[in-house]
């Protein structure tokens, strides 16, 4: 991993509200000397597959709603499919799940071609983003009804009831009806209902889509402590890109049907492979240039923007005079109101035209002499400004070399 | 005052307070939008449906129940008085006899079609249910175009008439009837099959004219249905037969009350098709209170049966009326 920056002092910054730090911590699972939101790969790490789709489609009419996705998941790895809506990650799930049968493909679960089974005889429960919960029964009938359907002896389904009801500190609340919970207790009883089974994989459909912004964020970091200490594989689908950077070790970025790029969070964001995966996740200035030269070394690239060449400290796999795209993320582009002497070509200058305070960061609009308009991030460090950039101040944009990303596609 | 006497010191209490008082006026104001006392003009509306029952419904009851507590005589009305006055002074006579004869009766020929009216009521109403249940669930499940085509389809019978539609039938059940002919020139049967007049012809009768009042009211419960439970259903392991005992039968409960209520009451007191399609054995109770009224010009007698039928329906309403009112209760917490 080249472009990785294991002393960059804004390493704490580059995840949102450094959320997957605080999952880490959370995690078991984590080594240390692990970056946050960066594990071995699952290959690396030695793990088995549990499912294993290859070349799945599903049509509607002519429309391809999943389009010859390939995806390994291992054992014991939380795996989010991020994507807008329409881009065929629900499909996907409910094909996993067995309420769609694909059009072509083949859906390996421990090795076993499960695509012809129905989804009553499939060892994968599901989290449904209603819950649907069956609102004629209580909390503890519905946490036993999947147990009922194996026909397992009364003790046998009252005892894994109990300590599912545990794991989600739901015991008060046993003989309650669901109308009579609140969305959170709902989505516990939910979590609890689908685990009940032990499945080998389970399945999450927009886990957090029914509650609001504050137990949202509580939830995550609660729901992948559970999953984790069940152990339980999980694949989830969002479109919520925090979310799945907090609760995933693998993503997967979908659009129109077909993964565009599938990789750990830090992956994802530092090193996103198109323009797409960069525009998707996060915000991101991205330019149009030329590549002027390249060697192991130094590229050089040329945009309109930038009055010097942009220079990049590796090489770039293309010929030079081609178009490029470089990337750069809004909070590793520094603002200042003096000149950068270091004497990098790595800068510019404009004028601040517009300020997004959000409390924890602003976000500063510049307006470069090229016209084009470059967005970058400060923390408030500070309670009372000092210093700052304010409106229509002339400012000194700046960034390191290895920050820029080139993009080919 | 109680609240003088509380100790607000701090600020903090004091807000407390403020926010209790806030809280229990706008209680106050919702106890008083509940309590809202209605304009003349609503009055009047409510008061049209209270006046119709009133007309058409508990006057015409008091009235038969009074009949059926006096006694046949050969006079006009045929029943005696309730009221009589003599030597200035005021009689009521109440005749319990007609029920007492009805429950005692040596031949048991009353309580029989009873029973054997509930027993036809009934097994309709399941064939009803057997039969519309899937109906119901094609046009839950199709397109809103063929929606209405399925509609129509289903209702453009009963736009004829109902005793023209049970003549059809009569013609189709028929010893040399469409039914036995065509089974005859398949070579299905060799004799013709012997159906009408038969239990047989009055269920063909009653299922076909009550479907659609069991179907609508499936439909709509159908509508409502969150399809997502039969999917968590088939997920956590359950059959489809299962899941539809389990699942979508308790989601629907309310329409498959409501359509029962449709089919059963009516079909309870049913009087033209027993006559038109039954047999002479099949005597239901619409046929005795027929009996009753016109031929034995028995009035006491006909209204205590009647009476009691109304009572034998009540008890199903009543059940109806609570399961509804416990869903609405639920559905509001």
């Amino acid at each position: 991993m080249e472009n990785t920056q294991h002393n960059d002092p804004a390493a704490k910054s580059q995840d949102p509200l450094g959320a997957a730090e605080q999952k880490n911590a959370a995690k078991s699972t984590h080594r240390p000397g692990d970056l946050p939101g960066q594990k071995a790969s699952p290959a690396e790490q030695h793990k088995k597959p549990i499912l294993e789709i290859q070349s799945l489609t599903k049509k509607f009419g002519d429309f391809a709603a999943v389009n010859g996705v390939d995806l390994t998941v291992y054992e014991g790895e939380i795996f989010a499919l991020l994507g807008s809506s329409g881009c065929g990650k629900s499909t996907l799930l409910r094909m996993l799940a067995g309420f769609e049968q694909p059009t072509s493909g083949a859906i390996f679960l421990d090795g076993k071609n499960i695509v012809d089974l129905p989804p009553y005889e499939r060892t994968i429960n599901m989290m449904f983003q209603s819950y649907a919960l069956f609102p004629n029964m209580t909390v503890r009938q519905n946490i036993a009804f999947g147990l009922k359907q194996e026909k397992l002896p009364r003790a046998v389904i009252d005892e894994r009831v109990d300590k599912m009801l545990k794991l989600v500190h739901m015991e008060q609340f046993v003989d309650r009806k669901p109308y009579q919970l609140s969305g959170g207790q709902r989505q516990r009883v939910a979590l609890a209902r689908s685990l009940a089974k032990e499945p080998r994989l389970l399945l999450l459909d927009e886990p957090m889509g029914a509650l609001d912004k504050k137990l949202r964020e509580q939830m995550r970091l609660e729901l992948v402590d559970i999953i984790n200490s069940v152990g339980v594989t999980c694949l989830m689908v969002t479109h919520d890109q925090e979310e799945a950077m907090t609760m995933a070790d693998r993503i997967a970025i979908m659009d129109r049907g077909e993964f565009v790029q599938v990789g750990g969070p830090r992956e994802i964001y530092e090193n996103p492979n198109c323009r797409f995966s960069a525009e998707f996740i996060g915000s991101v200035n991205l330019f149009d240039c030329t590549l002027l030269s390249s060697n192991q070394k130094e590229s050089l690239i040329h945009t309109d923007d930038f009055p010097n060449p942009i220079s990049l400290e590796h090489d770039v796999d293309l010929a030079d005079g081609m178009p490029l795209t470089i990337a750069l993320r809004p909070e590793k582009i520094y603002i200042s109101k003096t000149p950068d002497d270091s004497g990098s070509s790595n800068c510019c200058e404009g004028d601040v035209e517009n300020i997004a305070y959000l409390g924890d960061i602003s976000i500063y609009y510049v307006r470069l002499p090229s016209g084009r308009l470059v967005a970058s991030t400060l923390p408030n460090v500070d309670r009372f400004k000092t210093g700052l950039p304010i409106w229509d101040d002339h400012v000194y944009l700046s960034w390191d070399p290895d920050s820029c990303i080139a993009l080919t596609i | 005052m109680p609240i003088t006497a509380l100790n607000v010191s701090s600020t903090l209490a004091r807000r407390k307070l403020g926010r209790f008082l806030t809280k229990r006026s706008r209680r106050e104001k919702i106890r008083d939008i509940m309590r809202h006392e209605n304009t003349w003009r609503e009055k009047l509306v409510i008061l049209v449906p209270y006046l119709w029952m009133l007309l058409f419904f508990l006057m015409p009851f008091l009235i038969i129940f009074k009949i059926s507590l006096s006694v046949t005589e050969i006079a006009i009305p045929p029943y005696s008085p309730l009221v009589t006055f003599e030597e200035g002074a005021m009689q009521i006579i109440l005749h319990l006899e007609n029920y007492t004869f009805i429950l005692t009766d040596e031949e048991g020929t009353y309580l029989r079609s009873y029973l054997k009216s509930i027993e036809v009521a009934s097994f309709s109403t399941i064939f009803c249910l057997i039969i519309g249940y899937p109906i119901a669930w094609a046009l839950s499940k199709c397109r809103p175009a063929t929606r209405n085509i399925m509609f129509m389809l289903l209702i453009m019978p009963s736009w004829t008439s109902f005793v023209v539609r049970i003549y059809a039938w009569m013609a189709l059940l028929k010893k040399d009837g469409l039914i036995n002919d065509v089974l005859m020139a398949l070579g299905i049967i060799d004799s013709p099959i012997h159906m009408l007049q038969t239990d047989f012809a009055v269920y063909v009768g009653i299922v076909y004219c009550y479907l659609p009042y069991m179907v609508l009211p499936l439909f709509t419960a159908l509508l409502k249905v969150d399809y997502s439970l039969i999917e968590a259903a088939y997920d956590l392991g359950c059959r489809p037969v299962k899941t539809f005992f389990s699942v979508l039968v308790p989601q629907t409960k309310s329409g498959i009350i409501a359509g029962s209520m449709l089919v059963f009451i009516p079909a309870l007191g049913e009087y033209v098709i027993p006559e038109l399609l039954g047999g002479k054995s099949s005597i239901l109770i619409g046929r005795i209170l027929w009996q009753e009224f016109f031929n034995n010009r028995n009035w006491p007698l006909a209204s205590a049966v009647a009476i009691m039928m109304l009572t034998i329906l009540a008890i199903p309403i009543v059940i109806f009326f609570k399961v509804q009112r416990k869903q609405m209760e639920a559905a509001s917490a």
